[in-house]
C-alpha cells in the first residue's frame, strides 16, 4: 500500500543523461556489442576462416533482423522475454524459452525460431502481427543452416558496476562548502542552488515546529504546556531548537516512535500470515530489542550485525538473541512448512519461498537493493545475476523461522545450545554431528557406561492400585511445587474411565478425552525401593490394539510424578526421579521428554504399537520410599488428540540401577562387544544413542527456564512437522526459479556488483557462520549501499520524502538521489564522524534551516523542504490518548491483544476488535505495544494505512477513504476517547466557553479564533461537548502535520 | 440527513468554481471516481482509474469462489478411465512421482456420483449440480486450470492475487485501481464471505496489497444487522443523535474548509473532506442495498432463500446482484470458510461432504444466472466460478481426496464469453492439466474482458513493476465470443 511516489527522470540534463545511459542495461548492451563488433571486424581479414564470414553475415544480415522484428518482445533491452525467450544473445536462443531451444544450429527444419517465422502454426507464428518477407526468412534459414554463428555474449551486468550505477559508487568524502558559515546541510543545498530556507520562528512558528518535532521524534503531539515552555524558551534560535531535540532524543518515547518505522521496513507482525495465521506468542522481544537499540543509540553497524548474526558475532552476549527476530519478522507458511508431508515438492517450494522472504528482508532493509527480483532470471535492471540471488539464499540455507530458546547467562546458553545440537543429531540419526557435538568428558562418560552395562534384566514386583482417578483436572498442574498436598483429588473424581484388571493393570474404557491425567494411589510394598516401572500393555479393546488410545495405538506420556506421605503425616512430598529409560523410544519422543516440563512433548512408541513396552525410573535417593507409605503416582498425557494410555500397570524394584527390561537389544550388545574402533557408523550411532537416551532431556530440564523469541534459528524445539536440521540444506540455483529445475549447488555469498568487497564466502559449514559472513559484508565501512540506505531512510521520515524517493530501491527502477553530494556527505558523516549514531544524525538534520522551514505540499515542494504529512495511524491513536490524559506509558513486554479472541474454525482464531473493552489493562498503551495480526488487522489502524506486515513498507501511504472516515467517526476507540476527552475538559474548566477553548487548545494547540468560539459553543451546547471533541479528533487540522 | 445531499450540491458548485485552478483532468477524476481519493490521484500522479486500454465487453464481475478445492472429477470433469481403474494403484505410466500433500496416495477412486450429458452443448455434469446442469449452455468451461502449489494458503493467494506469497493486491483491487468506481455511494470491490467464517488467508485474499488502500475490498457480513463495519456509531455512543451527526458533519466541513483555505494548493485537504462526504452518501445508500425484503417472493425462491440449505449462499448471490446493479464493479461471493470442513476441502469422504456443500450453492448459482439473464444484466456482467485447486484421482483414507494443484475446473458466463464451449483438457485421470491453462491465464482473460491488457496494468512497488499476472498469462481466446 505504498504511495506511488512520483519517479523523477531528468534525461534532459546532459550529465544526467550520460550517467543514466551508462547504467542503463539497454545502452550498455549496445555499447558492449558494438565493442565486440569492432573487435571482430578488425580480425575479419579476407581469406580468414569461414567462421569470420559467418560473423559478418550475422552482424550485417541476421542481427538487424532480430533487432527490428524480435527485440521488442524478446530482449533485455525491452525488459520483455515473452515465453521466457531472449534473442539478444547466443545463450538466449540456445537455452530458449518455455518450449526449449529456439534454434538448433544446422537444423532449420526443427528450429522453433524458423518454424515461427515460416508461420507454420498460427498459434506460434512470429512476429505475431506482420510476417517477415520471404527474403528475410531466407536469411534466417541460411544462418541456422550454416551453424547459427552468433558472437553475442550477454554482458554480465556486473562487469564494472562501480562506474555505472550511482548507488554502487564508493562513498567519497568531500569538504562541506563554505565550512563553518552555514549548517552543513544548508550549505550543500545552497551549493545546489537552493535558496536559503527561512526557519519557522515566533509564537506560531515555534508551535508548528514543536508539533512537528514531537511527531517526528515521539509520534505524539505536544501538550499546551510543552508548547508554552518551548515558545517562551530564551536564547539563540538554533540553540533553543537543538536543546529541544536533545530533550526529545533522551526520552524513551523516541525509541518507541522509531522502532515503529523500523518495523514497517522489516515487515514485522505477530502471526504467521497465510491460511494458518497462528499467533506468535514470543515475537515481541524483537520489538523490544529494536526500541532499546534506538533508545541506547546503538551504532548502526552494530545494529545491522546483531539483527543478522548476533549469535555468531557476539556469542558471549546471548541476551542479544532477540535481535535475530529480524530474520523471522515476515510471514511463515505453516501449512507448507510444517503440516503437509515432509517429502513432497510443496515443502521444498515452501522452503525456497521462505528463504526468499528472508533474503528480500535483509537486502531491502539494509542495502535498498531489490535482490529478490533475480529469483527467476538475472535482474532485469540492476547488475544482480541469479547466481548472486541464490548465493544469498545459501546464506540462509539453514535458517528457519522458529521459537528460539536462549539464556541471559552465557554459560547456560552455551550448554543449552550444545545439548540441543546433540538432540538434533540424535533425532536426525546423524552420527557425524553426534560425535562432533559430544565433549571429551561426555565421551569418557560413555566409555564408563559401556563397561557398566548389565546383561541381565531387573526383577520387578507388580503392585495393585488401591484407588485411581482419571481426567484429573488441569488445575492440578500446580502440584509438586509449593503444593505437596493432593487435596484436589481426594475422593472427588472416583474411578471414572479406568477398570482394574486381574493382572493388576488398569484399562481405559469409554470415550477417550483429548488429554488425560491419571493418578494412582498405592502403598509402598517393601523397604529399599530403588525404582518404579510403568508398563503399557496392548488390549484388543484399544484402537490398533493399543497400548495407547490414539488412532494408531500410540500415546504420549508427557509427565510422570511420584508423591509420598508417611502414614499419619499431613501432606504428600514429591519423590525425586532420575535417569528415566524405556525399552523403546519413538523418534523424537524419547522417555526423557516426559521430564522436560513441556506438556506437548513426551514419550511415544510409534511405530512399535500393538506391543507391550516399559518405562523405568530410578529413585533419586534409593530407600526414600518407606514401606507402607501412601504413594500417589501422577501419569500425565497432555499432548492432545487422544494420545492417552489405554492400559498400564505399575511395579517396583529393590535392585540397584541401572535397570534392564531384558538383556540390552541384541544389536547394541553386539556393537558393545566389538570395541569402539571396530564398530560401523550405524553401530556407533546405536551405542551413543543408547547412552544419551533420556540424558539430553534431563540436562535441558536442569537448566533454568529459557527465554524465548520467535527468530531465525537452526536449533529449536521441534514444532510438529517442522524439525530442526541443525545445518544448512543444499540450496540450488534454480532455472527460472523452478524447484524442478535445479542447477548447481549455490555457495553462500552476497552481491558481486559491490566493489571492493568479497562476494563469495567460501564453503562455510554452519548456518550461523554464513550469516556472520553476510553481516560483516553488510556492515563493512566500504559497503556504500548500507550507509546511503540508512541516512536516506532518516531523511525520508523527517522530510516526508527521501533524497532518494524509493527508500527500498536504489536500483534503476528506483529514483535517483535529488542531491547526490548531500546524500554522500551525510552517509560518510554518519559512518565516520557520527560513529553510526542515529541520535546525532537526527540532531544534524533537525537543526538545519531546511528542516525548520514551513512544510509544503508534495506536488510542488523540492526534496529540501519538509512535506505536510497526514498523521500516521499510531501517532493519531497515541496523540488522542495523550489529549485525553489516558496514555499509559508502560514499556515493553508481551503485546497487548486489543481484541477479543476465541477459537476459530481451524488454526486461525476469531478476533473481534469491536468487542474489546477500552478500559481493560493495557488498552491505553502506546500503539507500538499492540499485538499485530497479519490477516486480521485492526480495522481502524488498517483504514489509517498502518501496515499489515506482509511486505516491507518503507513509505506509509496516505489514503483518504470512506471506510477511514467511518472508522474515525464511529470506531469505539474514537467514540470512547471523545467521551474521555470531554470528561477531562469538564474537570479542567467549569464554564462552557472555557471548556470549548480548552478542548481546542488540547487538540489543536491554539485558541479558537474569530467566529469559531461561538460556533463551537453552539454545537457543544446543543449536542454536548463530547460531540465537539469527536469532531476535533476528526478535523483536518488535527490530522495534518505542518 | 437531508442536509447532507443539499450541502453536497454546495460542495460540488464550490468545486466547479475552484476547478479552474485545479486542472480539468484532476477535477474530472475527482468527481468521477469518488472511491476514496488519494492525494496522488488528485495530484495527477496516481495512474488509477485511467480507464480501460481498449473497449471492454464487461463492466462488472461477480466471482463465485469455491473455497477448499472443488473436486473436478466429481462435478464437471467426467473421467470414465477412473471407472475402469477403480481400486487399482494409481500409475500415470510415465514414471513420474505420485505424491499428495497431506497423505499417502491411495487407490484410484471413480466418482461416486453418476454423470449425465446436459443441454445443447452436451456437457457432462454429475448429480451434485442438478440445477446448474440446466444452465450449461450459458457457461464456458475451463476444463483444466493448473495451479503452482497443492497447499491452500499459497493456492488461494495465487487464485486471488496472482502470487504465492502474501501481500499482493487481489484481482478486485487491481480492477478498482484500473477502472475506478462506478457507484458514487458504494465501494468498488465488495467481498461476501461465507457466514461461517472467512476463507483461508482470511482478509489476506482481498487486500489491496501495495496498491493504495482505497482499492481494498469492503467485506460485508450479509447476514448481520450492520453489514459494513463502523457504518454507524456504536450503540454506546448515545450522544451521536441523528441531528448531532448531521450538524456535526456540517460543522466538520466548515472547520476543514477554513483550514483548507490556509493551504489552497494542497489537494489532499480536499480529498480528505470528500472522503467524509462519500461516507455520508454510503451511509444512506448501504442499508437499502442490503435490504432484500423488497425482492419478490419469486426472486427469493429463485435464489433458494426459502430453504435452509441454500439460504446463506442464496442471500449473498442475490446481494451480489443488487450490488452490481448499483454500480459495484467487482463482487466476490465465497462458498465455504477456511479450515477442514464445511467447505470444498473434502479430505475425508467425498460421498457425504461434496453433495452437502455443492447443494448449498447449486440452486443459488443457477438462480443468479437466470436472474441476471432475465434482467439483461448478463449483457455486461461476467460471472466467474472458480476454486483454488482440484483434487486427486486417488483416495485419501477410504473415500476422501487430497489436494491437486495439477488441474482444476472453472467456468465463466456472461458478456464476451462464448456460451456452451469448453477449453482445455486434463489427462484421463484428472491428475494433471494437458493444455496447462494457468491461473494467470484466467486473470488475463478476466482483465481482457474488462478492457484491460494484463501486461500494461502495472504498479511499481519496491523496485518492480508488478502485475496481477506476474510475468505470465495469456488471454484464453477460445472462450471469448
Amino acid at each position: 500500500m505504498s504511495n506511488p511516489a512520483p519517479i523523477r527522470r531528468e534525461p534532459s540534463l546532459p550529465d544526467r543523461l550520460d550517467r543514466w545511459d551508462r547504467r542503463s542495461g539497454a545502452h550498455g548492451m549496445r555499447q558492449a556489442a558494438g565493442c565486440l563488433l569492432v573487435g571482430m571486424m578488425a580480425l575479419t581479414l579476407p581469406g580468414r576462416a569461414e567462421a569470420d564470414d559467418g560473423l559478418v553475415f550475422f552482424r550485417q544480415r541476421v542481427e538487424p533482423l532480430l533487432q527490428a522484428h524480435c527485440f521488442e518482445c524478446h530482449s533485455h533491452a525491452s525488459g520483455k522475454m515473452k515465453g521466457g525467450l531472449a534473442l539478444d544473445s547466443q545463450s538466449g536462443w540456445r537455452e530458449g524459452g518455455e518450449h526449449g531451444p529456439a534454434v538448433i544450429p544446422g537444423n532449420p527444419k526443427d528450429s522453433r525460431l524458423i518454424r515461427a517465422v515460416q508461420r507454420r502454426d498460427p498459434e506460434t507464428a512470429m512476429p505475431p502481427k506482420s510476417a517477415l518477407s520471404p527474403e528475410d526468412v531466407g536469411v534466417l534459414e541460411a544462418w541456422v543452416q550454416r551453424g547459427a554463428i552468433d558472437p553475442r555474449i550477454l554482458p554480465k551486468p556486473a562487469v564494472d558496476p562501480s562506474t555505472s550505477w550511482w548507488a554502487l559508487q564508493p562513498l567519497r568524502s568531500k569538504p562541506v562548502p563554505e565550512a563553518g558559515r552555514k549548517h552543513p546541510i544548508d550549505a550543500w543545498l545552497a551549493l545546489a542552488g537552493v535558496a536559503q530556507p527561512e526557519p519557522l520562528r515566533g509564537i506560531e512558528g515555534r508551535t508548528i515546529l514543536l508539533r512537528r518535532l514531537m511527531i517526528d521524534l515521539h509520534g505524539l503531539i505536544p501538550t499546551p504546556d510543552e508548547v508554552t515552555s518551548f515558545v517562551r524558551a530564551e536564547g539563540a534560535e538554533d540553540e533553543v531548537v537543538a536543546q529541544e531535540v536533545d530533550r526529545l532524543l533522551a526520552s524513551p518515547r523516541y525509541g518507541e516512535r522509531w522502532a515503529r518505522h523500523w518495523l514497517d521496513v522489516v515487515h514485522f507482525a505477530e502471526t504467521h500470515g497465510h491460511d494458518q495465521d497462528r499467533p506468535r506468542d514470543n515475537a515481541w522481544p524483537y520489538r523490544d530489542y529494536v526500541i532499546q537499540a534506538f533508545n541506547a543509540d546503538k551504532p548502526y553497524a552494530r545494529f545491522v550485525q546483531e539483527q543478522v548474526a548476533a549469535d555468531a558475532l557476539f556469542p558471549d552476549e546471548p541476551g542479544l538473541t532477540p535481535a535475530l527476530g529480524f530474520l523471522a519478522a515476515g510471514p511463515w507458511d505453516e501449512s507448507s512448512l510444517r503440516d503437509i508431508r515432509e517429502d513432497v515438492l510443496d515443502r521444498e517450494i515452501g522452503r525456497y519461498l521462505d528463504r526468499d522472504d528472508i533474503v528480500a528482508n535483509v537486502m531491502s532493509t539494509f542495502t535498498s537493493v531489490t535482490a529478490h527480483c533475480a529469483r527467476c532470471h538475472d535482474h532485469k535492471f540492476d547488475p544482480i545475476p541469479t547466481s548472486d540471488y541464490y548465493a544469498l539464499q545459501a546464506v540462509f540455507a539453514g535458517t528457519e523461522k522458529a521459537e528460539r530458546w536462549y539464556d541471559l547467562d552465557a554459560t547456560d546458553h552455551a550448554r543449552r545450545q550444545a545439548w540441543m545440537r546433540l538432540q538434533v543429531a540424535l533425532d536426525r540419526r546423524d552420527i557425524d554431528a553426534l560425535e562432533a557435538g559430544m565433549t571429551e568428558a561426555l565421551k569418557a562418560e560413555q566409555t564408563a557406561w559401556e563397561r557398566s552395562v548389565p546383561t541381565r534384566s531387573t526383577a520387578w514386583t507388580v503392585v495393585r492400585p488401591g484407588a485411581w482417578y482419571s481426567e484429573v483436572p488441569v488445575t492440578f498442574a500446580g502440584l509438586g511445587g509449593d503444593q505437596p498436598a493432593l487435596p484436589a483429588i481426594e475422593g472427588a473424581q472416583g474411578e471414572k474411565g479406568l477398570k482394574l484388571q486381574d493382572d493388576g493393570s488398569l484399562l481405559a474404557f469409554g470415550a477417550g478425552p483429548a488429554t488425560n491425567v491419571y493418578v494412582v494411589a498405592i502403598k509402598a510394598p517393601s523397604p529399599g525401593i530403588a525404582g518404579i516401572r510403568l508398563e503399557v500393555i496392548p488390549d484388543p479393546t484399544l484402537p490398533a490394539k493399543g497400548p495407547g488410545r490414539a488412532e494408531n495405538g500410540n500415546f504420549h506420556l508427557t509427565g510422570f510424578e511420584v508423591y509420598a506421605r508417611a502414614p499419619g503425616a499431613g501432606g504428600y512430598q514429591p519423590v525425586g526421579l532420575v535417569r528415566p529409560s524405556a525399552d523403546f523410544n519413538q523418534d523424537g519422543w524419547d522417555i526423557g521428554k516426559a521430564f522436560d516440563g513441556n506438556p506437548y512433548t513426551g514419550w511415544g512408541i510409534h511405530p512399535e504399537e500393538g506391543k507391550p513396552h516399559v518405562a523405568m525410573f530410578e529413585l533419586e535417593a534409593a530407600g526414600s520410599l518407606r514401606e507402607g507409605e501412601d504413594v500417589r503416582i501422577v501419569i500425565r498425557q497432555e499432548h492432545g488428540r487422544g494420545h492417552t494410555i489405554g492400559r498400564f500397570r505399575l511395579g517396583f524394584t529393590t535392585e540397584a540401577p541401572p535397570f534392564r527390561v531384558s538383556p540390552i537389544p541384541e544389536a547394541i550388545a553386539r556393537a558393545l562387544a566389538l570395541g569402539p574402533s571396530q564398530r560401523s557408523r550405524e553401530e556407533r550411532f546405536a551405542v551413543s544413542s543408547q547412552f544419551l537416551n533420556g540424558r539430553i532431556a534431563r540436562e535441558l530440564a536442569a537448566l533454568p527456564e529459557p527465554k524465548k523469541v520467535y527468530a531465525g534459528a537452526s536449533l529449536f524445539p521441534a514444532n510438529g512437522g517442522q524439525k530442526p536440521l541443525g545445518k544448512p540444506r543444499d540450496v540450488h540455483v534454480l532455472r527460472r526459479g523452478e524447484v524442478l529445475k535445479p542447477l548447481e549447488v549455490a555457495e553462500p555469498g552476497a552481491l558481486r556488483c559491490v566493489p571492493g568487497l568479497e562476494a563469495r564466502f567460501g564453503k562455510l559449514p554452519t548456518e550461523e557462520s554464513r550469516r556472520a559472513a553476510l553481516a560483516r559484508w553488510l556492515s563493512h565501512p566500504d559497503n556504500p549501499l548500507v550507509w546511503r540506505s540508512m541516512v536516506n531512510r532518516v531523511w525520508h521520515y523527517h522530510f516526508g520524502r527521501g533524497l532518494v524517493e524509493t527508500p527500498n530501491d536504489f536500483g534503476r527502477m528506483g529514483s535517483e538521489p535529488a542531491h547526490p553530494e548531500l546524500l554522500d556527505w551525510l552517509a560518510v558523516t554518519f559512518r565516520d564522524d557520527l560513529g553510526g549514531s542515529l541520535k546525532r544524525l537526527h540532531r544534524l538534520i533537525l537543526t538545519s534551516a531546511a528542516w525548520r522551514q514551513r512544510a509544503a505540499e508534495p506536488a510542488s515542494a523540492g526534496h529540501e523542504r519538509p512535506l505536510r504529512r497526514r498523521l500516521d495511524a499510531e501517532s493519531f491513536r497515541d496523540s488522542v490518548l495523550r489529549i485525553t490524559g489516558k496514555l499509559d506509558l508502560t514499556q515493553g513486554g508481551p503485546s497487548v491483544r486489543q481484541f477479543a479472541m476465541s477459537p476459530g474454525i481451524h488454526v486461525t482464531p476469531n478476533v473481534n476488535y469491536a468487542a474489546y473493552d477500552l478500559d481493560s489493562e493495557g488498552a491505553s498503551r502506546r500503539s507500538i505495544y499492540r499485538f499485530l495480526f497479519r490477516t486480521l488487522p485492526d480495522p481502524m489502524m488498517d483504514a489509517l494505512d498502518s501496515p499489515t506486515g506482509n511486505q516491507s513498507q518503507p513509505i506509509r501511504s496516505e489514503s483518504f477513504t470512506a471506510l477511514q472516515a467511518f472508522a474515525l467517526l464511529n470506531h469505539p476507540f474514537v467514540v470512547g476517547q471523545s467521551q474521555r476527552f470531554a470528561e477531562r475538559v469538564e474537570t479542567l474548566e467549569s464554564t462552557a466557553s472555557g471548556q470549548v477553548r480548552r478542548a481546542v487548545e488540547l487538540a489543536l494547540l491554539r485558541t479558537p479564533q474569530g467566529d469559531e468560539a461561538a460556533e463551537y459553543e453552539r454545537h457543544a451546547e446543543r449536542y454536548g461537548l463530547v460531540s465537539l471533541c469527536r469532531l476535533l479528533l476528526n478535523s483536518n487540522e488535527f490530522h495534518f502535520i505542518d | 440527513m437531508n442536509s447532507i445531499s443539499s450541502t453536497d450540491l454546495t460542495r460540488r458548485s464550490f468545486l466547479w468554481r475552484f476547478g479552474g485552478g485545479l486542472g480539468g483532468v484532476a477535477l474530472a477524476r475527482m468527481l468521477a471516481t469518488e472511491g476514496g481519493l488519494t492525494a496522488a490521484a488528485l495530484a495527477g500522479t496516481d495512474p488509477a482509474g485511467t480507464g480501460p486500454h481498449f473497449r471492454p465487453r464487461v463492466r462488472r464481475v461477480i466471482q463465485l469462489f469455491m473455497n477448499g478445492g472443488a473436486s473436478q472429477m466429481d462435478t464437471f470433469d467426467y473421467k470414465p478411465e477412473l471407472d475402469r481403474r477403480h481400486g487399482q494403484k494409481f500409475d500415470p505410466g510415465d514414471g513420474s512421482r505420485v505424491e499428495a500433500a497431506t497423505s499417502e496416495p491411495g487407490k484410484v477412486m471413480k466418482s461416486p456420483f453418476p454423470f449425465r450429458q446436459h443441454g445443447q452443448s452436451g456437457r457432462w455434469v454429475s448429480s451434485v449440480f442438478p440445477h446448474l446442469a440446466q444452465r450449461v449452455d450459458d457457461l464456458a468451461f475451463l476444463m483444466s486450470i493448473e495451479s503452482r502449489t497443492n497447499v491452500h494458503g499459497p493456492a488461494s493467494f495465487l487464485m486471488n492475487t496472482g502470487s504465492l506469497l502474501p501481500g499482493f493486491p487481489s484481482m478486485g483491487a487491481w480492477v478498482s485501481y484500473a477502472l475506478g468506481n462506478e457507484a458514487d455511494n458504494l465501494p468498488t470491490f465488495v467481498v461476501l464471505p461465507d457466514a461461517r467464517g472467512l476463507p483461508y488467508n482470511q482478509r489476506g485474499n482481498f487486500s489491496a496489497g501495495f496498491l493504495p488502500a482505497k482499492h481494498a475490498a469492503t467485506i460485508i457480513d450479509a447476514g448481520a444487522a450492520e453489514p459494513i463495519p463502523y457504518l454507524r456509531p456504536p450503540t454506546s455512543a448515545v450522544f451521536v443523535t441523528e441531528p448531532a451527526q448531521a450538524d456535526g458533519l456540517e460543522l466538520l466541513r466548515r472547520m476543514n474548509q477554513r483550514h483548507r483555505a490556509l493551504s489552497p494548493e494542497d489537494t489532499r485537504l480536499e480529498a480528505r473532506i470528500q472522503s467524509y462526504e462519500l461516507a455520508a452518501r454510503m451511509q444512506l445508500a448501504a442499508p437499502e442495498t442490503f435490504q432484500l425484503s423488497s425482492e419478490t417472493e419469486a426472486t427469493r425462491r429463485l435464489y433458494g432463500l426459502d430453504e435452509k440449505v441454500t439460504e446463506d449462499f442464496g442471500r449473498r448471490c442475490l446481494t451480489a446482484r443488487r450490488l452490481i446493479e448499483r454500480g459495484v464493479r467487482f463482487v466476490q461471493v465465497w462458498s465455504g470458510a477456511g479450515g477442514p470442513s464445511n467447505n470444498w476441502d473434502n479430505h475425508t469422504d467425498i460421498i457425504t461432504e461434496l453433495p452437502k456443500i455443492a447443494t448449498s450453492t447449486d440452486k443459488p448459482i443457477a438462480g443468479l444466472l437466470e436472474d441476471l439473464k432475465a434482467r439483461g444484466l448478463l449483457e455486461d456482467t461476467l460471472v466467474v466460478w472458480s476454486t483454488e485447486f482440484g483434487r486427486m484421482p486417488f483416495t485419501q483414507g477410504a473415500t476422501g481426496r487430497d489436494h491437486n494443484g495439477g488441474t482444476s475446473i472453472g467456468w465463466m458466463a456472461g458478456a464476451g464469453v462464448k456460451a456452451g464451449v469448453i477449453q482445455g483438457e486434463s489427462d484421463p485421470w484428472g491428475w494433471k492439466s494437458l493444455d496447462r491453462t494457468t491461473t494467470y491465464d484466467v486473470h488475463a482473460t478476466i482483465l481482457h474482458l474488462l478492457g484491460l491488457d494484463h501486461q500494461r496494468l502495472t504498479f511499481r512497488n519496491n523496485g518492480a513493476d508488478r502485475r496481477l499476472t506476474d510475468v505470465h498469462g495469456h488471454v484464453i481466446r477460445g472462450i471469448l465470443s
